[in-house]
């Protein structure tokens, strides 16, 4: 009989899976970072580019920009690069966050070469046509209204403005009408400034073709794809919270109210941040974190709740986010103060920080797996302008973390008086 | 296969540090008492609250550095647990023991029933269009237990669950014979084989119980529904009848669906969104269900558009579909793009695990590696054949679901 009391042993990681990519330049300076590994005959290639929606100049620029690259070019049409790219299979991903630009193709090997020129065509010279940007817009104006309606998407917005303030491009809160106030211009010249050589950098990751460096270079390397005589200075913002404590979204209709509380905090290129990010996973960074106990698996308020620790370019900020029957938001609240202030002054048990230790350990083995994955932390890296010791420290990080530690962490960064609250729904 | 029933699946991947265990139980909403439906899916919950030796499944398996998750479908609820493939043998310990049995408990159940109330609203209540399949099952389906959600008909039917209910689901379905273990990562095949014997070997056989559904009968009159809702635009819905996943016609109905909408190329994305510009968002999709499934079209309009002319403009589509065959690039495209799919959800160890667990129950985990072939060897004859046994609109039901505010202010 096997002893079904007893978990078998286990054992933690104790090398770090990371293997830093393979560097190289090609012959206009831009890097090239390759990600080797897997298993499939499939490769991403991953067009990086350090601006972002932070330095648009009216709303939804650096959006239609980098979502329209693939609307057409001097020599095609948005019908012919969507039928190429489907013909081969290939996927591409354009991501326009509020620090970076991001494009990447999922492609299999065998038809990469094809698709890179594809690419290189696209994000080079893309010619914006009024028609594809009519249709971006009122498509996108459409789902906006329709997502005003959901109490999670009303207090994430809010939320972000009351952090921020409404001037700070983190914070703006945008409106329905501002899907009508941009033209084909404002994306041609968003393009110019900040969509060029100068700003990007390449990571291939998967089973690459030995060739991949002649490849990258043939497309990105000595292009027509020019850097501007000088780029425009980097905007300067400055966020100012709130200084009103609680707004309230009211929506008479709701059954369930959002919930999002929070501050500015530290960003990943704070020595402090990873000492952070485990006293928030804690509190609500995995399932089996405090809050998820408390206000889902012992009062069943809400079908999830988490909180995390989110790193900006130029600032960064905790929150705690759920949905809960609109009932007992007030008591949903009072709860998610109380397990705050219990973070800074009940110590951890063994038991507990055990399994936090592990469960980190695991999670963050796990984020390394597969060469898109590595791909991605890499990332991190390049984005912050951080070293791949970052990661080792983490293990050290885990390692010495104490009951006391945590305590002292949350008591520096995450105290419930200067938390700012947004509810959309009812309370 | 175990003596007890248990069919035990193993794919070794050297690549990576990890493992991944994923346990399929052949029970779904389809199996639930009419009376007592969203019963498969809030019992997945009670999985995690504890069984008759370990008090709590999350905390033991986040102490081997692993993560899980589970999901019910109208055909099956599916547990799956990765972990760094040295502490393999703790998904083993917990998979097997809550098998064995669950630590049933009033106040747990309690709790549960709250999760999932909040989940119910989270998802269906309090979003818009969050009904729109509370709507359209029981339209589709009249006879067949697809007519309703998993999460359930209505919210009393979870708030009225019983303890009673269910130890009863407990025996009835969870038992090894009704179950697939599948494993994949970095695991040796023959240690994986030794640690089910040892974990899962003495598991009761328990009493297979034959699935005796209802088959939806043909449909030969147009069903419609028109609702009015406090939505901000109107958004309509055309569902057919399609063969069951087993039928060799699957695979000509989801390159269909793909021809009609699968990435920015196809043909209603630039017919209707890009070139006529009536619908802000366009999609096709089969529902893929074992049984008898559904090919759903369905669009947003656009305020000028109106549901007659959204309608007419779908008909137009499928009719095309059944007048003229697919044109041999366009096949191609499609093909190409199932493989690619195919080769990249390869790519990943619990994707891996879950596909090999599915393909098995529907009756060999090889038929996973076989797919990119039933695909390839679909030609233009076949999808036309299907178009025209599929389409007709005697065999539609048409859900128009309306936005309240363009009504009274029109």
């Amino acid at each position: 009989m096997v002893n079904r009391k007893q978990q078998p042993p286990t054992r933690l990681i104790t090398h770090l899976p990371f293997i830093s990519p393979q560097k190289g330049l090609l012959g206009n300076g831009v890097p090239v970072f390759l990600v080797e590994g897997g298993t499939e005959d499939i490769v991403r290639v991953e067009l990086l580019l350090l601006a972002g929606s932070y330095h648009q100049h009216k709303p939804l620029v650096t959006y239609s920009a980098a979502n329209l690259l693939k609307a057409g070019t001097a020599g095609k049409t948005s019908h012919e690069i969507s039928e190429m790219l489907d013909f081969y299979g290939a996927y591409l991903q354009v991501d326009a966050q509020k620090d970076i630009v991001s494009v990447s193709v999922y492609v299999l090997r065998k038809y990469l070469e094809p698709v890179l020129a594809l690419v290189q065509e696209i994000v080079s010279a893309p010619s914006y046509p009024q028609g594809e940007l009519d249709i971006l817009l009122k498509n996108q104006k459409h789902q906006h209204i329709i997502n005003s309606r959901k109490v999670a998407y009303l207090a994430r917005l809010h939320f972000s403005e009351q952090l921020f303030g409404p001037y700070h491009p983190y914070g703006y809160r945008i409106r329905k009408n501002d899907f009508d106030k941009i033209s084909r211009h404002d994306l041609l010249s968003f393009h110019k400034q900040w969509i060029h050589p100068g700003n990007l950098n390449i990571i291939a990751s998967g089973k690459l073709p030995g060739n991949i460096t002649s490849m990258l270079e043939k497309f990105f390397g000595n292009s027509n794809w020019a850097r501007p005589a000088q780029q425009p200075p980097e905007p300067v913002y400055l966020a100012a919270t709130s200084e009103n404590k609680k707004l309230l979204i009211h929506k008479n209709e709701a059954l369930q109210s959002a919930i999002r509380m929070g501050k500015r905090t530290i960003n990943r290129s704070h020595p402090d941040h990873q000492r952070l990010m485990i006293a928030n996973a804690l509190l609500g960074g995995f399932f089996g974190s405090r809050l998820m106990k408390n206000i889902r698996q012992d009062k069943g308020f809400t079908y999830g709740i988490n909180s995390a620790v989110v790193s900006l370019v130029r600032d960064g900020y905790f929150f705690v986010g759920t949905q809960v029957g609109a009932e007992v938001c007030q008591a949903a609240i009072d709860q998610i103060y109380q397990e705050i202030i219990d973070l800074r002054t009940k110590p951890a048990s063994p038991e507990e920080l055990t399994t936090l230790k592990n469960y980190l350990s695991g999670s963050f083995l796990r984020s390394f797996d597969g060469p898109f994955a590595q791909a991605d932390r890499f990332k991190e890296l390049l984005v912050f302008g951080i070293t791949p010791e970052y990661f080792d420290n983490f293990l050290v990080e885990l390692k010495n973390t104490t009951p006391e530690s945590v305590m002292d962490t949350a008591g520096q960064y995450l105290h419930e008086d200067s938390l700012i609250e947004v509810v959309a729904g009812k309370r | 296969m175990l003596g007890n029933g248990l069919r035990v699946i193993v794919h070794r991947d050297t690549s990576t540090p990890m493992a991944a265990v994923n346990v399929l139980y052949d029970v779904g909403a389809r199996d639930e008492d009419p009376s007592r439906t969203g019963f498969a899916h809030l019992f997945e919950h009670l999985m995690f609250e504890g069984s008759v030796n370990i008090p709590d499944f999350d905390t033991q398996l986040q102490d081997a550095g692993g993560e899980n998750n589970a999901f019910t479908t109208n055909d099956i609820t599916n547990y799956y647990d990765t972990l760094p493939a040295q502490n393999l043998e703790t998904a083993f310990w917990l998979e097997s023991d809550r098998m064995l049995g669950l630590a049933f408990s009033e106040q747990k159940l309690e709790v549960q029933k709250n999760v999932v109330v909040e989940e119910f609203r989270q998802s269906y209540l309090n979003q818009p269009y969050g009904d729109v399949w509370m709507l359209l099952r029981p339209l589709t389906y009249q006879v067949h237990p697809y007519m309703w959600p998993t999460i359930g008909k209505d919210i009393s039917h979870i708030r009225e669950a019983s303890l009673a209910d269910v130890k009863h689901f407990f025996r009835k379905f969870y038992h090894p014979a009704n179950a697939i273990l599948s494993v994949s990562g970095n695991v040796d095949p023959d240690q994986v084989f030794r640690m089910a014997e040892k974990w899962f070997g003495d598991i009761p056989a328990g009493a297979f119980s034959e699935r005796n559904l209802p088959e939806e009968p043909e449909q030969n009159i147009q069903r419609r529904l028109r609702v009015e809702r406090e939505v901000p635009f109107d958004q309509i819905y055309l569902a057919f009848h399609t063969c069951k996943r087993s039928d060799s016609a699957f695979y000509a109905t989801d390159l269909l669906s793909d021809v009609l909408s699968n990435g920015s190329s196809s043909r209603l994305v630039q017919r209707l969104v890009k070139e006529k510009r009536m619908l802000s968002e366009v999609n096709a999709y089969i529902t893929g269900s074992i049984d008898k499934g559904l090919f759903v079209v369905s669009g947003k309009l656009h305020e000028e558009t109106s549901m007659e002319v959204a309608e007419q403009a779908f008909f137009n589509e499928l009719n095309l579909l059944i007048n003229e065959p697919v044109g041999e690039r366009e096949l191609q495209k499609i093909k190409n793009k199932a493989e690619a799919a195919h080769i990249f959800s390869e790519s990943n160890v619990m994707a891996k695990a879950m596909n090999l667990a599915y393909y098995e129950l529907l009756g060999n985990a090889d038929l996973l590696n076989q797919q990119p072939a039933f695909y390839f060897e679909q030609n233009a004859e076949h999808l036309q054949q299907t178009a025209r046994s599929l389409f007709s609109p005697e065999r539609a039901s048409i859900l128009e679901y309306h936005s309240a505010k363009t009504q009274s202010s029109a």
